[in-house]
């Protein structure tokens, strides 16, 4: 079913320099409580400085969701998996283990699984995520589907897997994620 | 106003949550002086986070994680809320030995021991010690209460620590010290960025996404660092140097340029002075030569030099990277040299820009807090400058004190008890100057010191009175960000316990100092900006035509703007007019000299310093916000794979590092990203912690600037 998003989010790996300000941007959504739920790696730190966001990539059809025995995890119109719901979840963390990203965290005072919502609060108006509004490098970017087809179109490698979630991994996902190289394909200005 | 091709600002609306208000204000951390949006709760009226400010042209929203956190130290459980006194002296230097006092109390305190220190050794026994992540009012009213207010010569700023170098190269190269001749909308647009001795990712990240824009487009980027940071991780070239040999690197890439017929001759002839002398000192700066020196590779030297000359359009940006040496001055000539030659300047998408460190970096310059500056960049030595402030002072040109001592120079006053009373505002000295040991004895030295801040600082320990002052979102006023742009500050909320605004309090202590009559008009902070504005009428840095509703209709106000009819200046010198007289700028011959201290057999390697993202400047903010102290909790020292297996140590280990000034203990960080002959440190970290118990107090005999960025040092393992 086609989500009602107008726009969706974007990661392009190879701007990020580790500021963790989506951490950060995170713990300022209503309804986070001040809890972030997103992640940077540092890749390889004994080498470089080369950094990567783990952001939920909204999966189409959610692993986290499929393993839930009671249904806490909901999907909006807009496509964004919800952070399970307070009044269903039982705290048996099949979610955690089943999203092949790490995404949904636990909370172990309250027995809640929490995860990322693509601050549903903001998006389903289609106003930025959190993460994406402050990311000073564009890594996380909100970007309408126009301008996702021009960068689909602009960034498509040889082998045209530009979307590093599709359809190896979990199937198709509503985050998009170009893979690390974005300039391949860039021509030189001179 | 300003057109964005790259970005142009998106219409989001602003998401106001139940029983809030927002309230637009910019950043109280670096020059960019990112946009944002403070929450406010309307039953307790106190700020509780923060939106971002997509309008905000600038910054579109983003914010780095100080940003984000910024608003966490406003309500912070350790902020001052009532004057302390210290009557033991024997416990300075520590957070002990205080107690609270009334405002009454005090400033009586402060008021007699000044007095007093006055009747006996003079006037010239106090001094002034202050900052600039504050606003350009209390800037200006600081200059104006030191040589006004305490009648005396001795005031100086941290801005010798951070932009003095660049101010004084700016002037010599161009008559004027601008930090950036283009606005920062211009920089996706460029064809090849030169950065120079910029961690731009990790001390201005809202540049980034301008900056990768224009690699985006096909552009180039070169950076010239020790390190590969996050900027220099995906440059086109990275000129990896030894630290403090940024002068022969670019001699290296001038003589490149000319050599290979890059010089825009006419542009050289119409508008410069010096390409002849230049082109002589540079001509011994072959490839391989500057290789030897800088240790960079001479391919990578000539590509670097053939992107920038082929660029249509090339911007030259740089930060503390080369300006914190004892030759930071001719290092920012040196690199104003690249944009000079090729002709590659006064106009847009060319130009030459500094990262500013400090939130009023720029502002702070140029109201008289320097000691031998007065308001709008006027000079205390010219006699039309001093009687054109007395005027507007309303003050004698007798009456004006002489200039003073640069900060660091200061300290040295003090040991030898030429200076007795110092009043600091808004700095942490006994964190962020060199040569600590000697810094702190220093201040120790004093017979009474008066410090006013929002949080008990390392140096605040020393004070025998502290005042609560504000913090930036509990006043209004204006500052002036990276790229010269006046920007509004507002008030989100009323001041914690009791502090005040620096502006007052200064003012209080005039008025009992008996020098009401010059300051009690003054009465909120647009009354001194318009004292400000009239100040700077007619000087280099004139802002009489950008009033606060001017500054809030345009979305800011560039600096030099001169009427009530006057835009401002987005972009300098289209005219192709220079600030010198003759209208032409200075192509500067700068023969190289080495760091001042270089490695030997004692102290065989290259100590430099910098910054982190998640803390600024001291420390003194950010090492108390949660999120900000957990993802750096501590300095480390980063050492290649390479020097460490020589050296037996391994990631997290414990070092001891030494230099002739001092020493330190570090954990250790394994990186390939430093060079092998090179140690890295960052500075945010007081105490023992310090890293500039190590650095040395070299001073750049231009600009006062102290070489913070090379020195010789040692390093041990420990256990």
């Amino acid at each position: 079913m086609e989500n009602t998003a107008k726009s969706v989010l974007y990661i392009e790996l190879d701007n990020c320099i580790g500021c963790r300000s989506c951490l950060a941007a995170c713990t300022q959504c209503g309804g986070h409580e001040e809890r972030n739920r997103n992640y940077v790696y540092d890749v390889n730190p004994l080498v470089n400085r080369q950094t990567m966001p783990i952001m939920c990539l909204h999966c189409v059809n959610p692993a986290c969701a499929r393993s839930c025995p009671v249904q806490a995890i909901q999907v909006h119109e807009t496509g964004a998996v919800l952070s399970a719901m307070v009044e269903k979840c039982l705290g048996c963390q099949n979610c955690t283990i089943a999203c092949p990203y790490g995404i949904p965290k636990f909370d172990e005072e309250q027995k809640l699984m929490y995860k990322c919502d693509l601050c549903i609060d903001r998006t389903k108006d289609d106003i930025p995520p959190m993460c994406a509004s402050v990311c000073p490098t564009n890594t996380l970017q909100w970007i309408s589907k126009e301008e996702l087809a021009a960068k689909k179109k602009k960034h498509t490698l040889d082998n045209e897997n530009w979307v590093a979630s599709a359809p190896y991994l979990e199937n198709e996902t509503n985050v998009r994620i170009n893979l690390p190289g974005i300039l391949q394909g860039t021509a030189k200005l001179f | 106003m300003l057109k964005d091709n790259v970005f142009p600002v998106k219409d989001i609306p602003n998401v106001v949550h139940p029983n809030e208000t927002l309230v637009a204000t910019h950043c109280c951390y670096c020059g960019m002086q990112c946009g944002m949006n403070l929450r406010v709760n309307t039953k307790s009226n106190r700020i509780v986070g923060v939106e971002p400010r997509y309008d905000w042209p600038v910054t579109l929203g983003k914010m780095c994680p100080k940003g984000v956190t910024a608003y966490q130290t406003v309500n912070h459980p350790e902020r001052l809320t009532t004057p302390l006194i210290r009557d033991d002296a024997s416990k300075k230097g520590t957070p002990d030995g205080f107690r609270e006092a009334t405002w009454e109390e005090a400033l009586d305190r402060i008021v007699s021991r000044f007095k007093e220190l006055q009747a006996n050794y003079g006037k010239d026994s106090l001094s002034v010690f202050s900052g600039v992540s504050m606003t350009n009012e209390k800037c200006y009213l600081t200059g104006k209460f030191a040589r006004v207010g305490l009648q005396t010569r001795y005031i100086d700023y941290n801005g010798r620590f951070c932009m003095s170098s660049a101010a004084a190269g700016f002037m010599r190269s161009f008559g004027v010290d601008r930090g950036s001749t283009v606005p920062w909308t211009d920089i996706p647009e460029t064809d090849c960025l030169f950065v120079a001795g910029s961690n731009a990712a990790e001390c201005h990240p809202t540049s980034m996404f301008r900056i990768w824009a224009v690699q985006e487009r096909g552009g180039y980027l070169i950076v010239a660092d020790p390190r590969e940071t996050p900027i220099a991780r995906r440059a086109d070239v990275h000129l990896d140097l030894r630290p403090g040999t940024d002068l022969a690197l670019a001699n290296g890439i001038l003589h490149q340029l000319i050599e290979r017929g890059f010089a825009d001759e006419s542009f050289v002839a119409a508008h410069t002075n010096g390409f002849e002398e230049t082109k002589a000192i540079v001509s011994a700066f072959t490839p391989e030569y500057t290789s030897e020196i800088t240790g960079v590779a001479p391919d990578k030297i000539v590509r670097a030099a053939e992107l920038y000359g082929k660029a249509p359009n090339a911007i030259v940006m740089f930060a503390r990277g080369i300006e914190q040496q004892h030759k930071g001055a001719d290092n920012v000539s040196a690199y104003t040299n690249l944009a000079l030659v090729t002709g590659k300047i006064g106009r847009p998408k060319s130009g030459v820009a500094t990262f500013t460190g400090q939130g009023n970096g720029q502002g702070g310059r140029e109201h008289g807090q320097k000691a031998d500056q007065l308001p709008g960049y006027r000079k205390l030595t010219e006699p039309k400058h001093v009687q054109a402030i007395c005027d507007v002072w309303g003050i004698a040109p007798e009456e004006m004190p002489k200039p003073g001592v640069s900060a660091y120079e200061m300290f040295g006053l003090m040991t030898d008890k030429t200076i007795r009373g110092l009043y600091l505002v808004c700095s942490n000295p006994a964190v962020s100057a060199p040569n600590q040991n000697f810094v702190r004895a220093a201040l120790r030295e004093l017979d009474f010191m008066v410090c006013s801040d929002f949080f008990l600082s390392e140096s605040a320990e020393y004070a025998d009175v502290v005042l609560p002052a504000t913090s930036w979102s509990e006043d209004e006023g204006t500052v002036t960000n990276l790229e010269g742009r006046i920007i509004k500050i507002n008030k989100a909320q009323e001041p914690v316990g009791e502090s005040k605004p620096d502006w007052a309090i200064q003012i209080a202590i005039a008025e009992r100092m008996g020098r009401g009559r010059y300051f009690s008009h003054l009465t909120d902070p647009k009354a001194i900006y318009d004292e400000l504005r009239l100040a700077s009428k007619g000087g280099y840095a004139d802002y009489y035509g950008a009033t606060w509703e001017k500054i809030e209709r345009q979305q800011g106000v560039f600096w030099p703007c001169k009427s009530e009819e006057d835009e401002g200046t987005p972009r300098m010198f289209l005219d192709r007019k220079f600030f010198h007289a003759d209208g032409k700028a200075n192509i500067c011959a700068l023969p190289y000299r080495p760091a001042a201290e270089e490695p030997d057999a004692e102290y065989p390697l290259r100590l430099t310093t910098g910054r982190v993202v998640y803390h600024y400047l001291s420390g003194n903010q950010t090492r108390r916000v949660p999120f900000l102290r957990d993802m750096c909790p501590e300095p480390f020292v980063e050492v290649h794979p390479a020097l460490a297996a020589q050296y037996g140590i391994a990631h997290e280990d414990r070092v001891r590092l030494y230099t002739r000034r001092g020493e330190a203990v570090f954990a250790v960080k394994i990186t390939e990203a430093i060079r092998q002959d090179t140690v890295f440190v960052p500075y945010h970290f007081g105490k023992e912690q310090s890293i500039n118990l190590l650095t040395n107090d070299a001073l750049d005999p231009m600009s006062r600037m102290p070489e913070f960025k090379a020195c010789a040092a040692q390093m041990v393992k420990i256990g």
